[in-house]
């Protein structure tokens, strides 16, 4: 009973979960524009860029050529049909704002994204310290369904207790 | 017969009182996560080879088939003092990755965590201090490959003495940590430290 109540709310919160994962954590207005992953790098860091504008299974030409990078292929992914391609920024890349293009094969519909390029590593420099509080206890405590029961029980025994000395009381002989 | 009927409520009203007192007084007992032992935490060098760097993809989903652990990740920030965030507490099957560092597959340490319990009960790593070493743990990564790691040791470190250079520095081949928290409850404190689990790529395949 437990389990399954367990269970459920379990692939529930999964479902949920994964609902909100995949849809807004990266998420942008309804697949128009390109994602740039990271979104700021240092000169020759590899870039991936992802986008869902050109539809399932969907090719796009990609051009990083304002970063020096050149032209490159976005193909198809197992990822929510997006289109996904990569690129490396060059060596002699400037500190800058970029405007990275992709455009579909089909239907020609473009998009962008901006990619920043900065000289010191932006990213990974600052490290976690220290434990994380990944735990309440809550597998610790009583059991609120086994304390539940335990009432339960109980409200038993005080019922047949009561009935069995008015039993007596009443002179029925037990 | 009407003696048969009072025996038997007589009995009834023994049994679900003494039932009673025995789930009230805890019972069946809680329910502790296992802890890894310390032969698990001894890192087994010259263990399955490291594979080749994956290029920079943000991850999507954790699975660690032996634990069945299945989960989707959110991105993770730092607290205000500096430590990892953790994933909201009430999504149980939820887990994190920390954002702002190595994304898994690629060269350095990327850090995975995710709660052992919550008010409810066991949440999405409750198993994790159960893995053992040599285990494969595959992260789904939105440039459609997945990740393949190999379990290299599991470790409790206590709150007050914990390793961050260790389990947060960098690495030079691709590496993953998981976190979770373990190491002894105290009602007053709760858990008095955290469960690491160290692994590092050994394979990569598409979805």
């Amino acid at each position: 009973m437990r389990r399954t109540a367990r269970l459920l709310t379990g692939t529930a919160l999964a479902v949920v979960a994964a609902g909100f994962v995949a849809a807004p954590a990266y998420g942008d207005d309804g697949g128009g524009s390109l994602e740039v992953y990271p979104s700021s790098v240092v000169p020759g860091a590899e870039v991936s860029v992802n986008t869902a504008a050109c539809g399932n299974e969907g090719t796009a030409a990609g051009d990083a050529s304002a970063v020096g990078a050149g032209a490159f292929t976005l193909a198809p992914s197992a990822h929510e049909g997006e289109a996904i391609g990569q690129f490396r920024v060059p060596e002699s890349a400037q500190q800058g704002t970029y405007e990275i293009v992709a455009e579909c094969a089909e239907g020609g519909r473009q998009v962008s994204g901006d990619l920043v390029v900065t000289l010191s590593a932006p990213r990974g420099q600052v490290q976690p310290r220290g434990s994380v509080k990944t735990g309440v206890g809550g597998v610790m405590g009583p059991d609120p369904v086994q304390t539940a029961a335990g009432v339960a029980a109980l409200a038993v025994a005080a019922a047949g207790g009561t009935w069995l000395l008015h039993r007596r009381a009443r002179g029925d002989g037990i | 017969m009407r003696r048969l009927g009072n025996t038997a409520i007589a009995a009834v009203t023994v049994a679900a009182f003494c039932s009673g007192a025995w789930l009230l007084s805890g019972g069946a007992g809680t329910h502790a996560p296992p802890q890894p032992t310390a032969a698990e935490a001894r890192s087994g060098h010259g263990g399955a080879r490291s594979a080749p760097a994956l290029p920079p993809s943000p991850p999507d989903r954790i699975r660690i088939p032996s634990i069945r652990v299945n989960a989707p990740l959110t991105g993770l920030g730092l607290t205000r003092s500096g430590s990892l965030d953790v994933p909201p507490a009430a999504r149980k099957n939820l887990a994190g990755w920390y954002e702002a560092g190595t994304t898994p597959g690629e060269t350095g340490t990327a850090i995975v965590a995710g709660h052992v319990d919550n008010s409810d009960g066991p949440a999405v790593f409750y198993d994790l201090g159960a893995l053992r070493k040599g285990a494969s743990v595959e992260v789904d990564r939105r440039d459609g490959t997945v990740a393949v790691f190999t379990v290299d040791a599991i470790a409790v470190y206590k709150a007050t003495d914990f390793p961050d250079e260790k389990v947060y520095g960098a690495a030079d081949r691709p590496e993953l940590r998981i976190i979770t928290c373990g190491g002894g409850y105290s009602r007053s404190t709760g858990y008095q430290g955290n469960v690491v689990v160290f692994a590092h790529l050994t394979g990569s395949r598409s979805r």
